[in-house]
């Protein structure tokens, strides 16, 4: 709910003009009232209409200034006749009315060429910037009249007005790194393949990683959905990234790397997070030093997320792109307290990135790590992935085992598909709730591989005892639940089924329920606030610690959460950290301000009818692995788009970039 | 798959892939575009061709939009006409009204569309920005002109593979701007601009669109034979000699592509004014006493059954090393593989998902080799490994790998790609020949590793159309024999394509249609060759003969098939027929022998005049006849390896600059590149020499004076030697080890 004099957005027709202040009727968004801590916003203006907080706006200056926005914008496009001459149009003719020298013609001419940019624009930048400025035409005319009749500039054309403008999509919207989507598919679509990797590093450094394992937010936001279906949108983003290595090119950067700017930062985890902080600051000429901890980089993507879904070789490239800037990596060196004490007096600011890397127990009687055969899931799989991508320590071997993971998360997916590579006997999947949630919970392809590599998912279960010999295990208890919903309509209820209990005669039991983080790093005296999660607290914004020039991200702050998450984080710190290293000050970039208010808005609508396209065009699905080529050894399933199907993929997508604007 | 829908009530069925648009076109229903690229992705940038769906909201845009099953498709209606047209308004916005000195006007799009949309009178305006028109060799740019449909940066990055082109962006200031070193002089962006924005330099102010008159025929220079239009004015009028002067090549581009040397070097005519009897009395003569006919392989099918037909009458060799060399290798190959011709064309490359090039410099021997790779490589993303000494730079968008081997090391390449893809099941009827490979010393001598070959057949792995291109640095290998055979191998018993490709312009067919000699004996008549009396398409010899673009004939091009030529000028001189006439083959005219081509070598008895030479709506070429590919028996296999010779010290490598073929492109006056030897740094300090400098050297038993230019893209010790400038190409190995000395 925000507090508006007057609204349009996405729809509503909210008219307080004349009406006292107490009396206003809310708008029923979250429109962002208050830009900053420092201003209050006056109007907002955007893709799906227009909403003034007070009634000193002048909206004749703010339809010329939202044009000049898309002149702005179109400096990087003017791809399609309409936008391209149109465009311009809008803005040369609100610009005349706004300064005085306008004339009724020229408000034909401006309903016109809005009305053809809609029809036939070639993206919705060009369709919808029209839309609020015909709003302001019809609900303001007498403004405009006023200008026009009298031959004079609109009230506030001299006066300093911040308009502050940013050009999202509800894909890159969603999308935790807010990658340019539309970009990196249009690269594809004009095969400049070029153009879509750099388009993709621009906000996130792991192209070819999360080409593969990301758990695409993005597509449940994707506006296709209320056409058809999703664009795919995670795997065209291999596409350029495959031609970068296929081609030997070297690395693509979104921008030329600045000079040093004399400046160093100690990074600590060489995972995404930490990976994405070094990215940005050595573009930015920051001096980096990344200390890793295990002997290989990469983190829980390299030691964690196995081979089959995510080949070495491939992030391996990722990570290469990150040295190629000059990043300075320092592997086996655990970070303890008395090195972060140095490190803050070393470098300008500090970043701790460390992952979550100790696996929660399941909490059964009798869980005791010592007896033989329980086996964290961390250990487990740092134990196959080294062995199998790096030929460090030695193999798993499984064979004539049984094997209980408890989980229902990708890392418990990962557990018991490398059982089933390990050559084990029986592989079951313990989980509380039920199928629908466990595909949620990772993703539809994630599961159904399993079940057909001969995974046995046991739902709505949970481990009751271990029971060992001699600290040997031996089986398992379990308890079966069912879901009873709440007769007054609350969340559902877990209740254990009386006399359904059973056992199972196992070997292993592998807890892979969460993870926390490790955080012995943190000297005690510096006393870092903590969230009630154990992780460690910032604000969500601008990720820096209780502490002063020390930063934290990724899964260490959030908790155990997705790659793109830890990117979009760590890039975001990056850029606060390059403005505290020079000033002192922890700001936010407009653009960041507005990303998050644009955020809290949400940018996909799912309720919106869409025209001008085609339903019906059916998503590209690439080829996998059948389940007998690939259940007994590590080969990549996903075998990824052939040319033809990224390009007809690509085609479905209907490059949704929008302009929201906001003055204060 | 195919998908029932209809357009304006008709009912048409589309195929996997294609676009409504598409289904429209190949169904001869207009829909109206202005970026719209058969060849290229579509832009989507005019927003023209959207079109109607029943009981849809909105336009669809049609080019890039596939049918769906049962949707009713409406092209035309008010609601589009108002729409389109405003389209068309918005294109007109400071559009310059320069169409009385626009190279375009009169084939302008926007001309056309500007009536079709009746814009009469321009009702928007706005401040229009300050452009600096550009001047790109061959290309001139004028950025007021552009009205960024992207046609000249989607052909030049997808179908040259060049890169060159580029998008500025900045909205309303948007242009197009050049990466000029990776510029390659094709003309292709001219071609497809619709409007007079990327213009001809030379063409520029020159001829009114409708003064020109189109003379369908085929370019000449290479065994692409590609087809294209010579655009012929007269001129001179009123005075006492008429005469006509082609003053542009164009061609279907919305479909077909054309190289700088098609689309530039088109002005070769030998100039002759009337018919100098006494030398064709002299001629007479020399072909009375002569023994041996010495000729090249730019002459025509009928030109070639001419000198067939005196040798069998008169009993002259026949002398033409370059073809007699494709000759032979391909009698070895079809030896293995059963097939009289080898399998592929280009059609085959640009379709194909994995290519190997073997032997052949990518670039510059057959430019439409090159287009097919970059098109096979975007539109299919294929794997390209280019095996070759050297690395050539300017392809590496389109090359995956480069794999350099040894000079002179290519028979041992071959084997390595027998060992490496002959299918299972036929090893063993070969396990002769293969065992007797020995792996590690191929790999140490060749210098291509076993890695390599992984990563070749990684990459190979779930590819369903590989092809394997071979180049002319084999047929005249001292094992080309063998290497032929073992082409042969690889063409039958593994799943490769193979293409050969034809050394020269009509080497396919002379060497099809002409019993070939090895040895020449005195006294000899020379065709375009050197000899003791000389027949001259160039005008330096002892008597004067049409050049190609006046000549009325046909080819056999790398596509194996046998496409019209037709005389863009008049040639008012004897033609080879006149001496025919004379020697007892008798026709009226040299399309008399078209019908009478070998069929034994797989050659139609189709006349001239029945030759087709047109496009289909969905862009299908249709175009004289394909050649028979005979099967025979196979009954050879290839045999145990030679030594592997090494190349020490210097070496030179017969290799043109793009676009210069012979001496006819370098005589058209805008192909320019001089025949200077090219080398790198590593070459110049072994040589002692420097950039600038004279230098001498000997090849195939000729000495040669160059001047030597370095070049920072060139690795190694292999200096590159145009030949286009000698009067005859040498018959010997592309590459001769030498001695250079400075002048």
């Amino acid at each position: 709910m925000s507090k508006v004099y007057f609204s349009t957005w996405r729809g509503e027709s909210i008219n307080n003009i004349g009406k006292p202040e107490d009396a206003w009727e809310e708008s029923a968004y979250n429109l962002p009232e208050q830009y900053n801590e420092h201003a209050s916003s006056k109007a907002f203006i955007g893709w799906d209409g227009v909403a003034l907080f007070n009634p000193d706006v002048d909206v004749v200056r703010l339809a010329t200034e939202y044009a000049a926005q898309y002149q702005v914008y179109s400096e990087a496009c003017g791809r399609c006749a309409p936008g391209r001459w149109g465009g311009r149009i809008l803005y040369d003719l609100l610009d005349k009315i706004a300064r005085g020298e306008g004339s009724m013609a020229d408000m034909d001419h401006l309903k016109e060429v809005s009305k053809t940019m809609q029809m036939t624009s070639k993206c919705e930048i060009g369709k919808t910037v029209p839309t609020p400025l015909l709003d302001l035409m019809s609900h303001f005319e007498d403004e405009f009249l006023i200008c026009i009749n009298e031959q004079k500039a609109s009230k506030h054309y001299n006066k300093d007005v911040n308009y502050i403008a940013k050009i999202t999509a509800p894909c890159t919207d969603a999308c935790p790194a807010h990658v340019d989507i539309p970009a990196y598919i249009e690269g594809v679509r004009d095969l400049k393949l070029e153009n879509s990797v750099a388009a993709t590093r621009q906000t996130m450094p792991l192209a070819h990683t999360c080409g593969r394992v990301c758990p695409h937010p993005c597509e449940d936001e994707c506006r296709r959905i209320n056409l058809d279906s999703a664009i795919s949108i995670m795997e065209l983003k291999r596409i350029g990234a495959d031609y970068e290595t296929d081609h030997g090119f070297g690395y693509f950067h979104p921008e030329k790397q600045k000079k040093p700017i004399g400046k160093k930062a100690a990074i600590i985890g060489a995972g995404p997070a930490g990976l994405t902080t070094a990215y940005y600051l050595a573009l930015e000429g920051v001096e980096c030093d990344v200390y890793e901890e295990l002997p290989v980089l990469g983190g829980e993507v390299a030691v964690g997320v196995p081979e089959y879904r995510m080949p070495i070789g491939k992030y391996n490239e990722d990570i290469e792109a990150v040295r190629d800037l000059g990043v300075n990596f320092i592997t086996n060196a655990r970070v303890t307290p008395d090195m972060l004490r140095q490190f803050e007096k070393d470098y300008d600011s500090v970043m701790i990135a460390v992952g979550t890397r100790i696996s929660k127990k399941v909490r059964c009687a009798n869980e005791r790590p010592e007896i033989e055969g329980y086996w964290s899931a961390i250990e487990m799989l740092d134990q196959i992935n080294l062995w199998e991508k790096y030929g460090i320590g030695e193999p798993v071997d499984l064979t004539g085992k049984t094997v209980v993971c408890v989980g229902g998360g990708f890392t418990s997916m990962d557990v018991v598909r490398c059982s089933i590579r390990a050559n084990a006997k029986k592989v079951i999947m313990i989980y509380r709730r039920d199928e629908k949630t466990i595909i949620r919970n990772t993703t539809y392809e994630e599961y159904h591989e399993a079940v057909e590599e001969g995974v046995e998912f046991i739902f709505h279960s949970a481990v009751e005892r271990m029971n060992d010999e001699d600290d040997v295990l031996k089986s398992l208890d379990f308890n079966k639940f069912e879901l009873v919903p709440d007769p007054n309509g609350g969340r559902a209820q877990l209740l254990k089924i009386e006399g359904a209990d059973f056992s199972r005669d196992v070997d292993f039991l592998i807890p892979a329920v969460s993870q926390s983080a490790d955080l012995d790093l943190l000297p005690e005296e510096w006393d870092i606030n903590m969230t009630s999660w154990a992780t460690i607290k910032t604000n969500g914004k601008d990720y820096m610690t209780s502490r002063k020039g020390i930063f934290a991200t990724g899964d260490c702050e959030y908790g155990p959460m997705t790659i793109v998450n830890a990117v979009g984080q760590a890039k975001r710190a990056a850029s606060v950290m390059v403005r505290y290293m020079q000033t002192g000050e922890i700001t936010l970039s407009d653009d960041e301000i507005m990303e998050d208010h644009l955020r809290k808005m949400r940018v996909y609508d799912k309720n919106e009818i869409i025209t001008g396209w085609m339903p019906g065009i059916e998503r590209s699905e690439s080829e996998k692995l059948d389940v007998d080529t690939r259940r007994d050894n590590n080969k990549e399933i996903n075998l990824g788009f052939t040319q033809d199907e990224a390009l007809h993929e690509a085609e479905r997508c209907m490059r949704c970039y929008y302009i929201a604007m906001v003055a204060h | 798959m195919s998908i029932n829908f209809t357009i304006n009530g008709r009912e048409v069925i589309g195929k996997k892939g294609e676009s409504i648009l598409e289904v429209a076109r190949r169904e001869g229903i207009y829909i109206p575009t202005m970026c719209y690229l058969a060849k290229t992705t579509p832009n989507a940038s005019c927003r023209m061709c959207v079109v109607e769906v029943k009981d849809m909201d909105g336009f669809i845009l049609s080019c890039n939009t596939p049918p769906t099953k049962g949707v009713s498709i409406t092209t035309n209606s008010d609601d589009l006409f108002h729409e389109r047209q405003n389209i068309m308004k918005l294109y007109n916005v400071n559009h310059p009204l320069q169409c009385g000195v626009c190279d375009k006007s009169g084939e302008c799009d926007l001309q056309n569309k500007t009536l079709e949309f009746q814009v009469a009178q321009q009702d928007f305006a706005t401040k229009e920005q300050k452009r600096k028109p550009k001047k790109w060799g061959v290309l001139s740019y004028d950025p007021y002109l552009c009205i960024m449909c992207e046609k000249c940066t989607a052909v030049c990055n997808q179908v040259v593979g060049s890169e060159a082109l580029y998008i500025k962006p900045g909205g309303y200031k948007s242009e197009i701007d050049n990466h000029f070193t990776k510029c390659i002089q094709c003309g292709e962006c001219i071609s497809v601009c619709p409007v007079g924005a990327m213009a001809s330099s030379d063409f520029k102010y020159t001829a009114n669109a409708w003064e020109l008159k189109k003379i369908p025929s085929a370019c000449a220079h290479c065994s692409s034979v590609c087809a294209l239009e010579y655009e012929v004015k007269e001129v001179g009028i009123g005075s006492t000699f008429k005469d006509k002067e082609i003053y542009r090549v164009t061609n279907e581009a919305d479909h077909d592509s054309l190289c700088g040397a098609g689309r530039f070097g088109y002005d070769y005519e030998n100039r002759v004014t009337c018919k100098d009897k006494e030398a064709f009395a002299k001629a007479i003569g020399a072909f009375e006493s002569a023994k041996s006919i010495h000729f090249t392989s730019m002459i025509s099918n009928e030109e070639a059954y001419i000198l067939q037909g005196l040798k069998e009458k008169h009993g002259y060799k026949l002398i033409n090393a370059e073809a007699k060399a494709y000759q032979n290798f391909m009698k070895a190959y079809t030896s293995v593989s059963g097939c009289t011709l080898y399998s592929a064309t280009l059609d085959t490359i640009r379709n194909c998902d994995y290519a190997i090039t073997l032997g052949s410099a990518v670039s510059q021997d057959n430019p439409m080799i090159r287009f097919a790779l970059a098109q096979a490589v975007n539109n299919n993303r294929a794997y390209v490994s280019v095996m070759h000494p050297f690395e050539d730079d300017m392809i590496r968008n389109i090359v995956s790998q480069y794999v350099k081997y040894e000079v002179g090391s290519e028979e041992g390449v071959l084997a390595l790609l027998c060992e490496n893809f002959i299918a299972d099941e036929h090893r063993k009827t070969f396990s002769k020949f293969l065992d007797s490979l020995d792996e590690g010393y191929i790999c140490g001598e060749t210098s291509v590793g076993e890695e390599e070959f992984e990563t070749l057949n990684r990459y190979k792995n779930r590819k369903k159309a590989p092809v394997l291109i071979l180049g002319a640095d084999l047929f005249t290998h001292p094992e080309a024999e063998n290497i032929a055979r073992m082409a042969g191998l690889l063409d039958r018993y593994s799943d490769f394509d193979i293409m050969i490709i034809p050394s020269n312009t009509n080497t396919l067919g002379v060497s099809l249609i002409c019993d070939l000699d090895d040895e020449m004996t005195a006294p000899s008549l020379g065709y375009n060759a050197p000899a003791n009396f000389v027949l001259s398409a160039l005008g330096d010899g002892d008597l004067d003969m049409p050049a190609m673009n006046q000549q009325e004939g046909t080819l056999t091009s790398i596509d194996k098939e046998v496409v019209p030529l037709n005389a863009g000028l008049p040639y008012h001189g004897y033609e080879l027929s006149d001496i025919a006439n004379v020697l007892g083959l008798t026709c009226k005219h040299l399309i008399d022998f078209t019908c009478k081509l070998p069929t034994a070598k797989g050659y139609s008895s189709v006349a001239f005049d029945d030759l087709d030479n047109c496009y289909l709506n969905d862009g299908t070429q249709v175009r004289g006849y394909k050649l028979d590919n005979p099967k025979l028996k196979a009954s050879e296999s290839p045999s145990e390896i030679a030594d592997i010779r090494e190349f020490n010290g210097s070496v030179i490598y017969n290799c043109n600059p793009i676009s210069q073929f012979n001496r006819f492109t370098d005589k058209a006056h805008q192909i320019i590149d001089k025949a200077i030897l090219i080398g790198s740094q590593q070459f110049a300090d072994a040589a002692k020499i420097k950039s600038g400098e004279q230098v001498t050297f000997s090849v195939d038993g000729q000495t040669i004076t160059r001047k030597f230019k370095l070049s920072s893209k060139l690795k190694g010790t292999v200096a590159l030697n145009p030949d286009f400038d000698m009067f005859e190409k040498s018959a010997a190995y592309r590459y001769t080890q030498v001695k250079i000395e400075r002048v």
